[in-house]
């Protein structure tokens, strides 16, 4: 590779990463959005959730495109070829954050407002979602500064993500059973929870992705002991 | 997957500088193995020491061994060494004079073949697996000279191949030509190695990632990293290795 190629490569490659810092942060904003439209109820909420799941994908699509750009001009390899990659599964991640941020504001619009109340009652929706928030952020640190450092105890964060799922949603069905629930606000908040649940498996996975670009070798992961659920793990 | 070629601390020299500083490493039979690394690292003197043509040079000199299937091949005669490891060299020299027919009949004549029929079998079987035979077959009195570049290099490799060697060392045999015959070599490359270890020198990193299954990386005489391609190219272990496949230096 010749210094202007080297120079060309370089360049679009710290276009990619500004690409993908701007994505990460989008994909923030929709959870944080996402929490609040649970705890508003309000209509404006749900929409800003909307239009940023539309801009997560548009900037997912085009960073698409400079990814495969850049594999088809500058055949990299080593680490830039481990950035494209990791930056190529990381896309997917934090569009499924999307989806599932749209998803949770579609719900928290039909609910609303009388869910509302239930969900500022029960503050473990805002704890996982500001959770998920902070693995994104030790992430995309990770990303930065090209320093796996910040994500490797990220299993253990999605671990408490997972104890407050399985948490809420026994406190769910004991209070669909005592009828101090509706079944269909129950239900919605169960699907809410899943969501959550979900958001936070999305971070750990753009976690790995950095772990792998930066050092090659993926995040360790230890199978979590089952939780006894009263549906059982398909659920 | 057998070692058919071990390097043991390898050392050359050209008069008192060193070119090649205690290099060990081992190729494997029906494997490719693309060795790189930037200009005057050491690696065409790596494969010259292979097959005994570096100490041709005056001043020239290898210390350290090679074992072509266990045996030492700097304590046997070294025709017959080169005889068993062909070279391929990066500007193709077929002999001037001589039809393409007689360049592949060249090597067997001067290991002492006679029988006609013998040679002629010899000529055309090399030219095929050399994916030379079509394109040659209705002119094989022509002058070797009068060939293309690429066809000029798959002739030499037809050479190489004619004296049955158990090793072919090819150093550099694309960077002279344009993609679309680069692309035959690399093909015939890809054939060679069902038959014989290749040990290719290459400037070019993707070809390395397109034939080789083992790379070794080089620089200032030494080996810095040898491994399996995909691994060197998506995580190299060392940060030499590193700065050069990615373009930030050398």
């Amino acid at each position: 590779m010749t210094g202007v190629e080297r120079k060309a490569l370089t360049e679009s490659l710290d276009q990619l990463n500004e690409n993908m810092a701007t994505l990460a942060e989008l994909a923030k904003v929709a959870i944080r959005k996402a929490v609040e439209s649970l705890e508003e109820g309000g209509k404006a909420e749900a929409d800003a959730v909307f239009t940023l799941d539309q801009e997560i994908f548009a900037l997912k699509q085009e960073i698409t495109r400079r990814c495969v750009d850049l594999i088809a001009l500058h055949a990299p390899v080593a680490r830039d070829l481990r950035t494209i990659t990791a930056s190529l599964e990381m896309t997917t991640d934090l569009d499924r954050i999307g989806r599932y941020s749209r998803d949770i504001a579609e719900i928290a619009r039909e609910i609303a407002p009388s869910a509302s109340r239930e969900v500022r009652r029960m503050d473990k929706l805002a704890k996982m979602g500001e959770l998920t928030v902070r693995m994104i952020d030790l992430a995309l640190d990770a990303f930065r500064h090209r320093d796996a450092e910040p994500v490797k105890n990220m299993i253990a964060e999605d671990d408490a993500v997972d104890d407050l799922h399985d948490d809420l949603f026994r406190e769910l069905v004991a209070r669909m059973a005592d009828r101090s629930l509706s079944p269909h606000i129950g239900a919605q908040l169960i699907l809410i929870n899943r969501y959550f649940e979900r958001l936070a498996d999305h971070a750990v996975n753009i976690g790995d992705h950095v772990a792998y670009m930066v050092t090659g070798q993926r995040l360790t992961r230890v199978k979590r002991p089952k939780t006894g659920l009263p549906l059982g793990p398909q659920y | 997957m057998t070692t058919k070629l071990s390097v043991e601390h390898l050392s050359a020299f050209y008069g008192p500088k060193r070119a090649l500083d205690d290099v060990s490493l081992e190729f494997n039979d029906r494997e490719v193995t693309a060795i790189i690394g930037p200009s005057g690292c050491g690696k065409s003197t790596l494969i010259r020491c292979l097959n005994r043509i570096h100490e041709t040079q005056p001043g020239a000199r290898a210390e350290g061994r090679v074992l072509l299937d266990g045996a030492d091949i700097y304590e046997q005669d070294a025709v017959e060494v080169r005889r068993r490891i062909g070279m391929v060299f990066q500007k193709p020299n077929p002999f001037p004079t001589l039809s393409v027919y007689d360049n592949v009949a060249a090597g067997l004549r001067l290991n002492g073949v006679r029988d006609r029929n013998a040679i002629h079998v010899k000529v055309v079987e090399s030219l095929r697996k050399a994916a030379l035979w079509d394109e040659v077959k209705d002119g094989l009195m022509a002058p070797g000279v009068r060939l293309s570049g690429g066809q000029q290099q798959r002739l030499c490799i037809a050479r190489a191949l004619a004296v049955d060697p158990e090793i072919l060392l090819m150093d550099e045999p694309a960077s002279a030509l344009d993609p679309i015959a680069t692309a035959k070599i690399e093909d015939l490359v890809f054939d060679l190695k069902r038959t014989y270890p290749v040990i290719i020198v290459t400037h070019n990193m993707q070809q390395a990632a397109r034939v080789a299954e083992r790379t070794a990386f080089m620089y200032l005489g030494k080996l810095i990293e040898v491994g399996v391609t995909r691994e060197l190219f998506e995580r190299p272990k060392e940060k030499l290795t590193e700065g050069y496949i990615t373009g930030r230096f050398g």
